[in-house]
């Protein structure tokens, strides 16, 4: 109690505090701005943490990271560019309701359910990381895989009206996933010569392209039509009613934002699916969804929030990252002579305190300024579609180059705006397809490693219960739905 | 040859304007740096993305290398292809010494899979900046937790190593290591990172694995992994004992190592000139610190003729062991 | 957006995923061999030809299922150009550099889609440039293309 109390008394230093400060600021920025995310910002600035104490550095790497999570969104709301790829899910509701005229509605919801689901993870971080990181230990490739599975499954419901293109959707992201070096053979498919695809098809310059290119393309088909006023609301907040609304979406994104971020194999973009799909499976209003469901935007935002605590976990509790940027964070935390591990919780609990304290200060700061500023951004529905779009070109083509600085890069963030164009217009939904490139290569690494575990037997299998169980579950999710229909049908009225 | 590649004279005015506006220079003076070298900001081009481990060794260099060489240093990351894309931006750029490479084993690893146009004659080593041994590794408490049964079992049977991807620098050195020791041919397991590989380890889906200290260390102190043997020629300070594979009788040595590089055709006298400058730098409080923390060796830091030496064994191991395995293409 | 029961287009789009698929399913065969070594169990080609029959499974469901679907309304010249300047920017940008065929394609497709306002749109061509140069290039240190221009002006 008292590590606690003197973690949290760290704030009152008011040098930590303009580093939570302006690591929130910087962090909204980078978030935002596709192309740069949070973690390479914290790779750039980490020679500079050197100088600083530790607690003053983890503060600063912590809020950045915190709120380049919810930065990503706000791009995504406004002109369909996910500033960073958790917001992917986001981006499907989220410009959706912008479109309606309601972006301040959703730019609040989305700076709300972002802090709780950050706060509610950074709780669990302080009283359950080290019993929560054992949990990791249990998850070896069978159980990935199994879970990946669980995923896939998601993906005939989330999208479009037709379930039969959902999944030809979430196909072909599985097998754009397939693109690449094999893991486990090392031979090299469908890249035809081309290095920049010998590592695989990229996520972000898919993303960007999926959602923000080929929104451009449907708006220079509309030229000539009178270009929709969207009305002044744009600027309105979210009333009592609609945070009643999103209640349960909140706690639902919550939860499993902080499950999954705590799996070191997944991350918040996966978190941030799952909590969409699931979001709209426990939803009151699913009619909604796809026509611009605020509740889909609270259920993701939650979860890829709540999945940056979660993914401090294994970080902290075992010095294995739980995701890019925390891999990052944890060469920080070493430069700086702090040894994650189970014994830091018990051997240096007052900077661990600290860390958590400047979270969850990060997480209120940006629910204040993202409040804020929504009412700002929300005016960029007014910025004329002959400025507008073509600046967000430019920009997807800087968020597609930045990460690797590759112009393949590019070139597949085209291709993608194309095949976005087209499913738009032959009612397939991009959402499936993002969610099989996440979860394809997972699926087939963990099966490949898995039978290479048990020998080359399907029969390993049955020797993991929470593999068989998640896999039950997914059969249940499926097929349960169905079968209920048939005993309802089969039992006389 | 080199000179051909310089900036001709009088451009400079021009350049710095396109400059300005393609975003291109992050120093002035190009203009009256002509003979000095370094005259521009040097590049160092590494195939790790922002944040990934050699990125941060490079950017821990970066801290005190602009004081030692008077100009500005700059990361460029090219990630494609394992090295594939670091090696082409490195060769098309000039050869004056303003480009320089991060390399590891990887990049020797896959210039001889790949028969790139650049391979190891092609460049000439400058300085190591780290070295962090390979620990063989286990789950504590495991009937092979202990160097002799470990070395029975892996004679009689063929083991599970946790590596990362097929014909890494992990699987030749688990290959090179299995055949140090005469024991049956180890079977791969894959995985994407290190971390991936302790957590499999600690949840007995694997047998065995080679790590660094470092990526085991919370594991290794909390009880959970126990370090067999150091393939190391001393024993490590971090691990005082763990014996080395040579005390067991086993004539092996691994370690994951980075250090700079230029293309052959930069001129001598300036290879010597970024040998001292980085040299400097390396030995500066700052990157000995990040030695120290992250747990690489003490004597990470090594001059051209060692680190030149290092290259050429590894790239004959590697060799030897990707024809054996098939993986040369 | 007056709905139209149109079940040949639902095959024709059924006929263009299973036509992906069947490529697919070719590719898989340019793949080189699994060494040796490595040889047992699952290889590098399998997964990928499941993916695919799956593919052309759903394909075959989806021209059965003849569902209603919205006609989409024909593509309009202002839509083909756009089209047009997203493939140009690409060999732009090899010749004049990254930052230049932006501000290039700010300023042609502002005025394809019908901005009469020259003067606002050059402020915002330069203004968005100058920002990414200032953000990415100074600040994060980002090496952007310099394109043919640039390399012989820098030499």
């Amino acid at each position: 109690m008292d590590a606690f109390l003197g973690g949290m008394a760290t704030l009152g230093d008011p040098f930590i505090l303009l580093m939570v400060v302006a690591g929130t600021l910087l962090g909204i920025v980078v978030g935002a701005l596709p192309g740069i995310s949070g973690s390479t910002t914290i790779a750039l600035l980490l020679p500079f943490t050197i100088g600083l104490s530790p607690i003053a550095a983890l503060a600063f790497m912590g809020s950045v990271y915190c709120a380049a999570n919810f930065g990503g969104s706000i791009t995504a709301i406004m002109v369909n560019a996910p500033g960073d790829p958790s917001a992917s899910a986001t981006a499907i509701e989220g410009y959706k309701l912008a479109q309606k005229g309601q972006a301040g509605v959703a730019l609040g919801m989305s700076a709300v359910s972002s802090a709780i689901g950050g706060i509610v993870s950074v709780v669990v971080l302080i009283f359950a990381a080290p019993l929560l990181a054992r949990a990791a230990y249990s998850f070896g490739p069978p159980e990935y895989f199994a879970l990946a599975i669980f995923g896939l499954s998601m993906c005939a419901a989330i999208g479009g009206e037709s379930r039969v293109k959902n999944l030809i959707a979430a196909a072909i992201g599985v097998l754009l996933a397939t693109v690449g070096i094999d893991l486990t053979s090392g031979i090299d498919r469908f890249s035809f010569g081309i290095t920049e695809l010998s590592d695989g098809i990229d996520f972000v310059p898919v993303l960007i392209g999926l959602f923000a290119v080929s929104e451009m393309l449907e708006q220079a088909t509309l030229r000539g039509v009178p270009a929709t006023i969207i009305a002044y609301t744009s600027a309105k907040l979210p009333s009592w009613a609609d945070f009643r609304k999103c209640n349960r979406s909140i706690w639902i994104g919550s939860g499993i934002g902080t499950f999954i971020g705590a799996l070191p194999a997944l991350g918040a973009t996966t978190a941030a699916l799952v909590g969409y799909a699931e979001t709209r499976r426990w939803s009151k209003h699913k009619h909604e969804f796809g026509h611009g469901s605020l509740e889909g935007v609270a259920g993701p935002e939650a979860a890829n929030n709540a999945a940056v605590g979660g993914s401090m976990v294994p970080t902290l509790a075992l010095g294995v990252p739980g995701s890019a940027t925390t891999a990052i964070i944890l060469a920080g935390l070493m430069v700086q002579g702090v040894r994650p591990g189970p014994h830091l919780f018990t051997e240096q609990p007052t900077l661990l305190y600290a860390v958590f304290a400047s979270m969850l200060a990060a997480n209120l700061l940006y629910l204040v300024m993202g409040m804020g500023m929504a009412k700002i951004f929300a005016r960029i529905s007014l910025i004329p579609p002959t400025l507008l779009w073509p600046g967000v070109f430019v920009l997807s083509v800087i968020g597609a180059y930045g990460p690797n600085q590759a112009i393949g890069d590019v070139v597949v963030m085209l291709a993608a705006g194309v095949v976005g164009f087209l499913f738009r217009r032959h009612g397939f939904s991009p959402a499936p397809l993002i969610m099989g490139l996440v979860l394809g290569r997972m699926v087939e690494e963990t099966l490949k490693q898995s039978m290479i575990i048990f020998d080359q037997s399907v029969a390993g299998f049955a020797g993991r219960p929470i593999a068989l169980g998640l896999l039950l579950v997914t059969a249940i999710g499926l097929f349960g739905p169905a079968l209920l229909r048939l005993v309802r049908r089969g039992v006389p009225a | 040859m080199h000179d051909r590649h310089q900036i001709p004279r009088g451009a400079g005015r021009r350049a710095l304007l396109a400059g300005a506006s393609l975003g291109l220079l992050a120093a002035p003076g190009i203009l009256r740096a002509q003979e000095r070298f370094p005259a521009r900001t040097i590049e160092v081009v590494t195939h790790s993305g922002a944040g990934g481990g050699t990125d941060i060794t490079a950017r821990m260099m970066m801290v005190q290398a602009p004081a030692e060489f008077g100009v500005e240093l700059t990361v460029v990351n090219r990630t494609a292809g394992s090295g594939t894309a670091a090696l082409a931006y490195a060769a098309s750029k000039p050869r004056d010494g303003h480009t320089i490479l991060l390399i590891t084993q990887t990049h020797l690893l896959t210039m001889l899979r790949n028969r790139l146009p650049t391979q190891l004659d092609d460049l000439v080593g400058i300085a190591r900046a780290t070295e962090d041994p390979q620990v063989l590794m286990v789950k504590a408490g495991s009937p092979l937790a202990d160097p002799q049964a470990f070395i029975a079992a892996s004679r009689g049977r063929s083991l599970k190593y946790g590596g990362t991807h097929v014909g890494s620098v992990d699987h030749v050195s688990i290959f090179a290591f299995a055949r140090a020791a005469s024991f049956t041919a180890p079977t791969l397991v894959p995985f994407r990172g290190g971390g991936d590989i302790i957590i499999n380890l600690v949840g007995g889906n694997i047998d065995a694995a080679l790590a660094n200290p470092a990526e085991a260390e919370a594991q290794i102190r909390a009880g959970e992994v126990k370090p067999l043997m150091a393939l190391s020629r001393q024993r490590l300070a971090a691990l005082p004992d763990v014996p080395t594979a040579i005390e067991l009788g086993i004539e092996s040595v691994a370690a994951t190592s980075r250090g700079f590089a230029v293309l052959k055709g930069t001129p001598e006298d300036r290879v010597a000139r970024l040998e001292e400058g980085l040299l400097k730098a390396m030995n500066s409080a700052v990157f000995q610190n990040y030695l120290r923390t992250s747990g690489q060796a003490p004597d990470s830091v090594a001059g051209r003729q060692v680190w030149q030496r290092q290259l050429a064994a590894f790239n004959t191991e590697g060799r030897e062991a990707l024809t054996t395995l098939g993986l040369m293409r | 957006m007056s709905g139209v029961a149109s079940p040949r287009r639902e095959a024709g789009v059924a006929l263009v995923v299973a036509a992906v698929a069947a490529l697919g399913f070719a590719g898989t065969f340019t793949f080189d061999e699994v060494p040796p070594a490595l040889r047992e169990g699952l290889g590098a080609a399998e997964f990928p030809r499941l993916i695919c029959i799956v593919i052309l499974a759903l394909a075959a469901l989806l021209a059965l299922q003849e569902k209603r679907s919205e006609a989409a309304e024909p593509v309009p010249a202002t839509g083909w150009w756009t089209f047009a300047a997203c493939a140009g920017f690409l060999p732009v940008m090899a010749v004049i550099g990254m930052l230049p065929a932006m501000f290039l394609f700010v300023v042609a497709v502002g005025r394809l889609w019908g901005e009469r306002r020259i003067a606002l749109l050059l402020a915002s061509g330069a203004g968005l440039v100058a920002a990414i140069w200032l953000v990415f290039v100074r600040v994060f240190a980002i090496t952007l293309p310099a394109g043919w221009l640039g390399e012989q002006l820098l030499g």
